[in-house]
């Protein structure tokens, strides 16, 4: 046998896998957008609309529209917030010592556990009865006391976004503390010879020089921002009414729940327009030549 | 411009001891090198007085302040890094023009000063590049520029030369010879390259194990030095040390070789020193002694002998047309002028007739 024809033979597994679970779902997920698509209708799998249900999710859809600024407004506030907290902590950490080796493993944790996971120990954390966030919260800010945290469109809203930061700062302090470390010590120092006071070095040479990174970490967030739904799911389940309904839970309860597998999925690739941008944006920064 | 004063500092990282209780007084204007192997404590003196590193004990003064609690932003020093400290994501214009910019000066000022300092390192042509696209000479000049296009109380300079290679650095050595002449400002510098040390310093302070051995002009520590450590450390070749005795004012050998007249009580134990080139090489029979070649070397300029001395070896320098053999008889002598005896265990050395 020719090592070339080898060669093949020995991706084909993989890549056959890739196709079956990946590749043949997306194609036919495009297929099925543009049909009447429902589970309890025969026959209607194979029923084109042409553009319908793209149209009827932009024009006529209130919910569509609630799942998309849900969905940006989330996205926006968690990447912001586990960016600078994470920057924040990864500027504490990088010095190293005693104290970085510990709580770097005890960071850790957090982003050992399944989003899904999250999604439930924060629901207990929050829960009126006997959640310790809930008292934890009533007791240091008193009109939050007798607040029922999750049956709150804000508040929810808020518990969901505290749960992402809260499992998503581990990871990204890692890779901030990774990018932190290989500036070069010698630049900071110059800096600080050359006149800056710790601001200006940061903003004028720590900065620039953690930019690659930084951007990459934004974007990849970003992305796992805007596909959120395990932990949603699991905590509010998109309520209450759609307060916390993202995209992702929208897709799932029209096409899962309410069986309508066409509409379901032109919504579907219409949140990869915003998706395609952001894989184009990483991989401009990852495999960007110098 | 300014004197720095350094009063019984010391640096101690846990167990640690990286700068001893060391006092050093630099005058105004002066080209100080501290100089020695890695890990004397040098680079980390220099830190200290940058603000870079905060001493454990003594006090810093740079002109009449003490700087102990002033950050390095404070102090209104220039520093010169090894590996340059360049920021790579600036223009080399915008490099030389930081320590300007983070001043507050105006920006028709910085561009005359940033033009007469890329001027002074020849660098003009390239102020609209990024670093990386320099080579490793026009980056050092770029980071000189930096610290030139002030007028600083004090300039650092850390092993700047090292990253380069032999024949730039020879190059690089004598612009900043006239560099700092022209400057005036107070130059501290840190090497482990004694000829850069001798070249440049109006002053040297060689440093071992976190101590100063010795401080004085170059011809001092060359021709005068205070202990076994800076003999061997300046010059090279090193200078030759043969451990013996002393006899009724003749030095022997530990094998019993006599070797040369010295003006000195009787010792037991005593390290003879003597440089490559006041050991004066003849035919065999015609000197002092005879003794065989080691290896002969032929560096183009010079000839380096190294003779075998029982089972020591010392180096003498011969003139460049001098051919000789592995194995060759020759004869040396030794000029009683030129030598110098160390106490064996302390390693000082001892003056005069040493009573």
């Amino acid at each position: 046998m020719k090592d070339n024809t080898l060669k093949y033979l020995l991706v084909m597994p993989a890549v056959l896998v890739v196709f079956v679970t990946a590749i043949w779902p997306l194609i036919e997920s495009l297929r099925l957008s543009f049909t009447v698509g429902r589970l309890n209708r025969p026959g209607s799998l194979d029923q084109y609309l042409g553009w319908e249900n793209y149209s009827w999710a932009i024009l006529y859809e209130p919910a569509f529209w609630n799942s998309v600024q849900v969905t940006a407004i989330y996205t926006v506030v968690t990447v912001g917030l586990t960016t600078l907290l994470a920057l924040g902590l990864a500027i504490l950490l990088v010095p190293g010592g005693r104290l970085r080796s510990g709580v770097q493993t005890l960071l850790i944790l957090p982003f050992a556990m399944s989003p899904a996971l999250i999604g439930v120990s924060f629901r207990f954390m929050f829960n009126p009865e006997f959640g310790l966030f809930d008292a934890f919260f009533g007791a240091l800010i008193p009109p939050l006391a007798d607040v029922s945290w999750l049956a709150n469109p804000t508040l929810a809203f808020s518990v969901c976004v505290m749960a992402d930061v809260w499992g998503w700062i581990p990871f990204l302090t890692l890779v901030l503390i990774g990018g932190l470390a290989s500036i070069p010590q010698d630049t900071i120092e110059a800096a600080q010879v050359d006149g800056a006071g710790a601001w200006r070095v940061f903003k004028d040479v720590t900065l620039p020089q953690l930019l690659p990174v930084l951007a990459v970490v934004i974007i990849l967030k970003s992305i796992f921002s805007l596909k959120t739904f395990d932990q949603i799911y699991m905590l509010t389940n998109g309520g209450p009414g759609t307060a916390t309904q993202t995209l992702s839970h929208y897709i799932y309860f029209n096409g899962m729940k309410y069986g309508q597998v066409g509409y379901a999925s032109s919504v579907a690739w219409l949140m990869v327009i915003p998706m395609i941008f952001l894989t184009y944006a990483y991989a401009k920064f990852v495999f960007r030549k110098r | 411009m300014a004197e720095v004063l350094l009063k019984n500092i010391t640096k101690r990282w846990d167990d640690f001891i990286a700068v001893d209780n060391q006092s050093l007084d630099i005058r105004d204007k002066e080209f100080l090198v501290l100089l020695g192997p890695s890990g004397c404590g040098k680079t980390t003196t220099m830190r200290m007085i940058a603000g870079l590193e905060e001493p454990t004990g003594g006090e810093i003064w740079i002109g009449d302040r003490m700087v102990n609690d002033d950050l390095p932003k404070d102090r209104d020093i220039a520093m010169v890094f090894q590996n340059y400290g360049l920021y790579p994501h600036m223009s080399v214009f915008d490099n030389i023009a930081y320590p300007l910019k983070v001043r507050g000066t105006p920006k028709d000022e910085i561009a005359t000063l940033v033009e007469r300092a890329a001027a002074q390192v020849e660098l003009v042509d390239f102020l609209g590049r990024k670093p990386r696209a320099l080579s490793g000479g026009q980056r050092q000049r770029v980071a000189l520029a930096r610290a030139i296009v002030r007028t600083p109380k004090v300039f650092l300079m850390d092993e700047p030369l090292s990253n380069l290679d032999a024949k730039l650095r020879v190059s690089m050595r004598a612009e900043l010879k006239h560099l700092s002449r022209e400057l005036k400002i107070t130059t501290i510098y840190v090497t482990h390259d004694q000829i850069e040390a001798m070249s440049l310093a109006d002053r040297v302070a060689v440093m071992r194990d976190g101590v100063i051995q010795q401080l004085g002009t170059p011809d001092e520590i060359y021709n005068d030095p205070a202990n076994m450590f800076v003999a061997g450390f300046i010059g090279s070749p090193a200078m030759n040390l043969v451990s013996g005795s002393i006899r009724g004012g003749i030095f022997t050998s530990d094998d019993n070789t006599a070797l040369v007249a010295v003006d000195s009580k009787d010792r037991d134990v005593v390290v003879l020193g003597a440089r490559a080139d006041d050991i004066d090489i003849t035919e065999a029979g015609d000197g002092d002694l005879d003794v065989p070649i080691y290896s002969f070397e032929n560096t183009g300029e010079n000839t380096l002998l190294t003779v075998q001395l029982g089972a020591q070896r010392i180096i003498a320098r011969g003139e460049r047309h001098l051919r000789k053999d592995q194995g060759d008889r020759i004869g040396i002598r030794l000029n009683p002028g030129h030598i110098y005896l160390f106490d064996a265990e302390t390693g000082i050395r001892i003056r005069g007739n040493g009573d």
